[in-house]
């Protein structure tokens, strides 16, 4: 799964302009289209049973709790194949800069359950790297999970699981984290965006191994707590990644994450915390910066009879920082850096659903935090604001299609930028009479085509 | 007169019997289709032979307990060799939840307490064959 303008940025041609290379980002992070069709061959169910649209990433309450039920539900007919495959083909055509058409992304997937009690799925992705037609191979996606179910707490049915995974909110049930919905807001220059948020500068996401403990409660009541360790920068590199995206040496990480979530069969809603406390050496050596990230989100489906869904989503991240260090400003004698610094991530998303196959899905992705001039450039503000919308269709993955266990998606996204380092215009801070950037410049409308098998 | 005198008798008579006997089932199918996709689509399919992590459903109306031969039924209903599914039989298993109907069983149902919504479903059952 690719996140809206994370971990692309190492790739960028290094003689590209900027708004160019933004671009491009945009058109592969709009592949953020996940399906394990292994899953519905193992369980009998169709893509639509956990997929509102047919086709991932966002969850419907059944398969909320086929993932918390540490993906090990099967219609007891015997192993499974746990293999599954997903190719993405893109058009893009940027505001600025040239289209492009690629098949911009392959995936396999090892997905399935090896007993009742445990289950996951790895994901190996090639993305296209844009240049002499090759491909970059790396582990992506990781969830392994243990899980003891039809316990008894109380009276009230409980279950108890371990996730390992490799990105901190990943393994969310609710579907509604960064790192669950691949979507969160974009960065300018400099260390912006949450720690949490899938798009920050220098992300963990699939850079790091954690180890959560999680718990539902009364089928409504979920905990979940873990740590996280950074992989060293040789495993990264073997695992595919750039190590200039390395998130650092984490110490110290604690994680939770509690939810009420009520399945109405009609309708769902749940109500949830997060939250992620660390230590991180950016360089792997010197003082550490402290992060505390804390959060809030709601979410909001109505399911009805499947013919007319609407789901809502919207998750609200503050991260307070704690500098290591204050540098000086490299171009204004006697300027330093801040000591301490507070960075919001905020993401809402409405999707509509007709017949389990067309979608329109609109989202708002906003990201703020505290001035900077020597840690945000050019203008020291990190702000950013874009809106994302999606439609796309989806012609199987029902019970009554074609094949209710294989699916293609047709997309056409617009990625719409409105504000970028903190400015409406001139985004890049050029001098007078160079060309200068809108936010607008880094809009891209693509259209693309993805089959998942 | 004596005709009509017991015309009438057999009338009330008739009446009487029709009134007393228990209601019968008089759901909308129509509506129940659309009960079946919210409560049971996820876990059951009404193609025939397609078992999800719940038996296939079709012609499941007169059809005897755990007697689908692909599919790997709880040893809780396969110990329920005396259950036919009839109309009142599923009434019965689907307003109660699951494991209180049948202690054992891999069904995990909360029930449907609704009862226009059951018989409504029950009736679409009905039609699926």
């Amino acid at each position: 799964m690719l996140s809206f303008l994370h971990r692309r940025t190492p790739r960028r041609p290094k003689k590209m302009l900027p708004w160019c290379g933004l671009a491009a980002l945009l058109l592969l992070a709009s592949s953020a289209a996940q399906a394990i069709p292994a899953f519905a061959r193992q369980t009998g169910a169709a893509c639509a049973d956990c997929h509102a649209g047919a086709y991932g990433p966002l969850l419907t309450p059944y398969g909320m709790r086929f993932k918390l039920n540490g993906y090990t539900d099967t219609d007891g007919h015997g192993t499974k194949i746990p293999l599954s495959a997903q190719l993405s083909e893109y058009h893009t055509a940027p505001a600025r800069g040239p289209s492009s058409t690629a098949l911009t992304e392959a995936d396999l997937y090892v997905a399935g359950r090896i007993s009742d009690q445990f289950g996951g799925y790895a994901k190996v992705e090639s993305d296209y790297a844009g240049h002499n037609n090759t491909y970059n191979t790396r582990l992506t996606n990781l969830d392994l999970r243990f899980v003891a179910k039809e316990l008894k707490l109380g009276g009230k049915d409980f279950t108890l699981g371990v996730s390992v995974n490799n990105s901190p909110g990943f393994d969310d049930p609710v579907d509604v984290l960064p790192a669950a919905t691949s979507i969160s807001p974009s960065g300018g220059s400099g260390p912006t965006g949450t720690f949490l948020s899938q798009a920050s500068a220098n992300s963990p996401a699939n850079r790091v191994i954690g180890a959560n403990v999680y718990g539902l409660y009364d089928s409504n009541w979920y905990g979940e707590v873990g740590t996280y360790k950074s992989l060293p920068t040789s495993t990264q590199d073997r695992l595919g990644y750039d190590i200039s995206g390395d998130p650092g040496r984490i110490s110290d990480t604690g994680y939770f994450r509690f939810a009420y979530m009520k399945d109405m069969k009609r309708q769902f809603f749940s109500a949830g915390l997060v939250g992620l406390t660390t230590k991180r050496q950016l360089q792997r050596i010197g003082p550490s910066d402290n992060l505390t990230d804390l959060g809030y989100d709601l979410t909001y489906q109505f399911i009805g009879n499947r013919e007319n869904i609407i789901q809502l989503a919207y998750s609200n991240i503050m991260e307070r920082r704690k500098y290591g260090s204050t540098p000086a400003s490299p171009t204004v004698p006697g300027l330093i850096a801040l000591p301490r610094g507070v960075v919001h991530d905020e993401t809402l998303t409405a999707t509509y659903t007709f017949l389990q196959s067309y979608s329109l899905q609109v989202s708002h992705l906003r990201s703020n935090g505290t001035r900077d001039a020597v840690r945000f450039g050019p203008f020291g503000n990190p702000d950013t604001t874009v809106n994302l919308i999606t439609l796309y269709w989806t012609p199987f993955g029902k019970d009554d299609s074609f094949t209710s266990i294989a699916n293609l998606k047709l997309a056409a996204s617009w990625f719409r930028f409105t504000r970028f380092n903190g400015v409406t215009n001139n985004i890049f801070g050029v001098p007078f009479g160079v060309a200068q950037t809108k936010p607008g410049d880094l809009n891209a409308f693509s259209v693309s085509a993805s089959l998942a098998f | 007169m004596t005709k009509l005198f017991l015309g009438l008798c057999t009338a009330i008579l008739i009446s009487g019997w029709a009134l007393a006997s228990p209601p019968a089932r008089a759901g909308d199918a129509s509506a129940g289709s659309d009960v079946f996709k919210t409560e049971c689509s996820e876990c059951h399919s009404i193609k025939e032979g397609r078992n999800k992590k719940g038996p296939s459903l079709f012609g499941i109306v007169g059809r005897k307990a755990a007697s689908l031969p692909d599919y790997q039924y709880s040893d809780a209903l396969r110990g329920k060799t005396d259950w036919v599914w009839t109309t009142d039989k599923l009434h019965e298993y689907l307003s109660q939840p699951a494991k209180q109907a049948d202690p054992g069983t891999k069904m995990k149902y909360d029930g449907l307490s609704d009862a226009k919504q059951l018989d409504d479903l029950i009736s679409y059952l009905s039609t699926v064959h």
